[in-house]
């Protein structure tokens, strides 16, 4: 899903550090979090992180941060397991420190979890969350800030656990509307595998009746073979193998299977701003079915947040696309995608993206689209969970 | 040592006290002049009484709190007894909120209020019960060097959960609508338990160790005063004030 969300003032600490070396705003950050522990009249002898969160969160997340070890609380549900990599990796730090600092209900958790807003300041909830993060052992767990907006079009480098439904509609020529289920499912730290189902309603051209069924569908496999928190990068490969399941007469499929290795590239740009690359080939295994083809997309985006950087977030982007068939005398089709994507829920693991599709070149052959989808990021919780 | 983990050892009393309880109202009234405060308004008296159980006072508890390594320690070499029901050896129970329910005149908000103060200390509430105006600031403190949650659960304010890690972590919080009988609890310690209760007047008291209360200068006419206690529920009674003397209310609640 999403993510990288900006928090306001000191909170976003833990991203501008991603990019950029904040050391020395590090440095003085024990001193300011002592100034503010005193005007509040509180007593924080150690200010480490590890002893802030020996303080405020280990009678409940236990002093190893699985649970374990605390006393008798008096409450039944379940706490996280913060040494469990897949849980404590994924989400940026925003996110953790949105939830220490307004409590559990402002990502739809549970009320059980306090918020510490009056009781640390925005550094000490840092050095807390920098604790935490220790508690993965491994590192090849990319954080989640690397997470970035998902875009239309451009293939992200993370690996998700999510569903997505994308609909599509022409907006000139000959109706076209197709609807798309994706299904992507991570294992262990950086893979994911995916299906997606096409099916749709298409005029195969004006008034000549109407053809409707399943499409192609793509099955596909991507790793994060490197990232760095430090940098704010993430670079993936993947493909994808598409099989000749639409009828090839009705226009619903290519009827061929085609073969779509990729690249993917991530980059976190001043925080809260983002850059996606992605290039790829579609090689068709009967070429007299399709041309191979090369195609390179890129995305730009900038994410808000409403409610102090807590709330609601909205993500402008803009995609560039291009292809062009690996023959002589092939030209370039460029498009441009416009979309602003948007979180719905409180936790902020449904979100929607709303934009259009706009040739560039041969726009008399090819018509503007418009393109919707529905994403739910199911590791996250269940789609009506934390509305 | 707060007072009430020593006092709390009545055992077995069936007596409610109506003497006991005048007498108590004459000493409070004759301690005070009530009359003479607000001297542009005339006529305003003082409600008071006492707050009893009938039936067998059963005996408190006593808190197990080895869950919490600084709670254990801060009590050590005493007895903390449970506190849903607060009441001395003749039944007179502390924590009751009295309020008028009915006919209460339409009061000014005051231009400055002083807040309202629920500590946490040696892992328990002090005070059980606080009541505060709608918008009056309730200071919410830990005393204690362990991590308390304060969980408030209105029904008709705003829930919050704040956490205070530290000895001296304070927050402010005020409620905008009337409401008797906000639950507040600790989920670390659920031993804790507190009340909070909110006016749109200023005509309520909360009982003392010796179950009397007093509520100031309520100006005559007809009313109808409630009791509310966290696990007793509510008691209800007419009182017509009139200008010359101050009115004189006893409840009783049955013991559960």
């Amino acid at each position: 899903m999403k993510r990288m969300r900006r928090l306001s003032h000191g909170l976003v600490l833990g991203l501008l550090g991603a990019v950029l070396p904040a050391e020395g705003a590090r440095a003085q950050a024990p001193a300011r979090a002592q100034d503010s522990a005193s005007r509040a009249g509180a007593v924080a002898q150690d200010t480490s992180g590890r002893a802030l969160y020996g303080a405020g969160c280990a009678s409940c997340h236990g002093v190893d941060g699985a649970g374990g070890g605390r006393g008798g609380v008096a409450f039944t549900i379940p706490v996280p397991d913060f040494t469990d990599c897949s849980f404590s990796s994924r989400e940026p730090d925003a996110d953790w420190i949105a939830v220490v600092h307004e409590g559990g209900p402002v990502r739809g958790f549970d009320a059980t979890m306090p918020a510490f807003a009056e009781a640390f300041t925005p550094e000490q909830m840092q050095q807390i969350l920098d604790y935490i993060r220790t508690m993965c052992p491994d590192a090849s767990w990319p954080r989640g800030e690397l997470n970035l907006p998902r875009a239309l079009f451009t293939e992200k480098a993370y690996p998700e656990d999510e569903a997505v439904t994308t609909l599509s509609a022409a907006l000139e020529g000959p109706g076209r509307v197709v609807n798309e289920m994706l299904y992507e499912k991570r294992f262990g730290s950086r893979n994911q595998i995916e299906i997606a189902v096409p099916f749709g309603v298409a005029e195969l051209s004006a008034g000549a009746g109407w053809e409707a069924g399943l499409g192609d569908v793509a099955i596909g496999f991507k790793r994060a073979v490197w990232h760095s928190f430090r940098s704010g990068s993430i670079f993936a490969l993947g493909g994808e193998v598409v099989v000749p399941t639409g009828r090839e007469s009705a226009g619903l499929g290519s009827g061929t299977w085609v073969f779509e290795p990729y690249a993917s590239f991530g980059q976190i740009v001043a925080g809260s701003g983002f850059l996606q690359l992605q290039g790829a080939f579609e090689v068709p295994a009967d070429s007299d079915k399709g041309e191979k083809e090369a195609l390179w997309r890129g995305v730009v985006g900038w994410t808000f947040a409403q409610d102090r950087g807590f709330g609601r977030t909205w993500t402008p982007m803009v995609e560039l696309l291009g292809s062009r068939d690996l023959e002589e005398g092939a030209t370039v089709a460029w498009d441009l995608a416009p979309q602003i994507q948007i979180s719905l829920n409180t936790r902020q693991h449904v979100l929607v993206n709303l934009g259009v599709r706009l040739p560039l070149t041969d726009t008399d052959l090819r018509s503007s689209t418009f393109v919707f989808y529905l994403l739910w990021d199911w590791f996250d919780g269940g789609l009506f969970a934390g509305w | 040592m707060k007072p009430w983990i020593t006092r709390v050892r009545a055992v077995r009393t069936t007596v409610i006290a109506p003497v006991l309880a005048g007498a108590a109202l004459l000493v409070a009234a004759a301690a005070r002049a009530p009359h003479a405060r607000t001297g542009s308004i005339t006529g305003i008296v003082d409600v008071a009484g006492t707050v009893s159980m009938s039936g067998t006072v059963v005996a408190p508890t006593a808190i197990d709190m080895s869950g919490d390594a600084y709670c254990q320690r801060v009590n050590s070499g005493r007895q903390v007894l449970e506190r849903s029901v607060v009441a001395d050896g003749q039944g007179r129970l502390a924590d009751v909120v009295i309020y008028v329910k009915e006919g209460a005149p339409r009061a000014a908000a005051p231009s400055a209020q002083d807040s309202v103060l629920l500590d946490q200390q040696n892992c328990m509430y002090t005070p059980n019960a606080v009541a505060v105006r709608t918008n009056q600031a309730l200071v919410i403190r830990n005393s204690d060097e362990t991590l308390h949650n304060v969980h408030v659960k209105p029904s008709r304010n705003r829930e919050f959960n704040i956490g205070q890690p530290l000895r001296g972590t304070r927050s402010r919080r005020t409620f905008g609508t009337p409401e008797v009988g906000i639950a507040v609890v600790c989920d670390i310690h659920g031993w804790m338990h507190a009340s909070i209760a909110v006016f749109d007047h200023p005509w309520f008291a909360i009982t003392r160790e010796n179950g009397t209360f007093t509520i100031a200068d309520l100006p005559p006419g007809d009313y109808v005063l409630e009791a509310w206690h966290a696990t007793l529920g509510t008691r209800q009674q007419r009182v017509t004030v009139t200008a010359a003397a101050s009115a004189q209310v006893s409840f009783t609640f049955a013991a559960r």
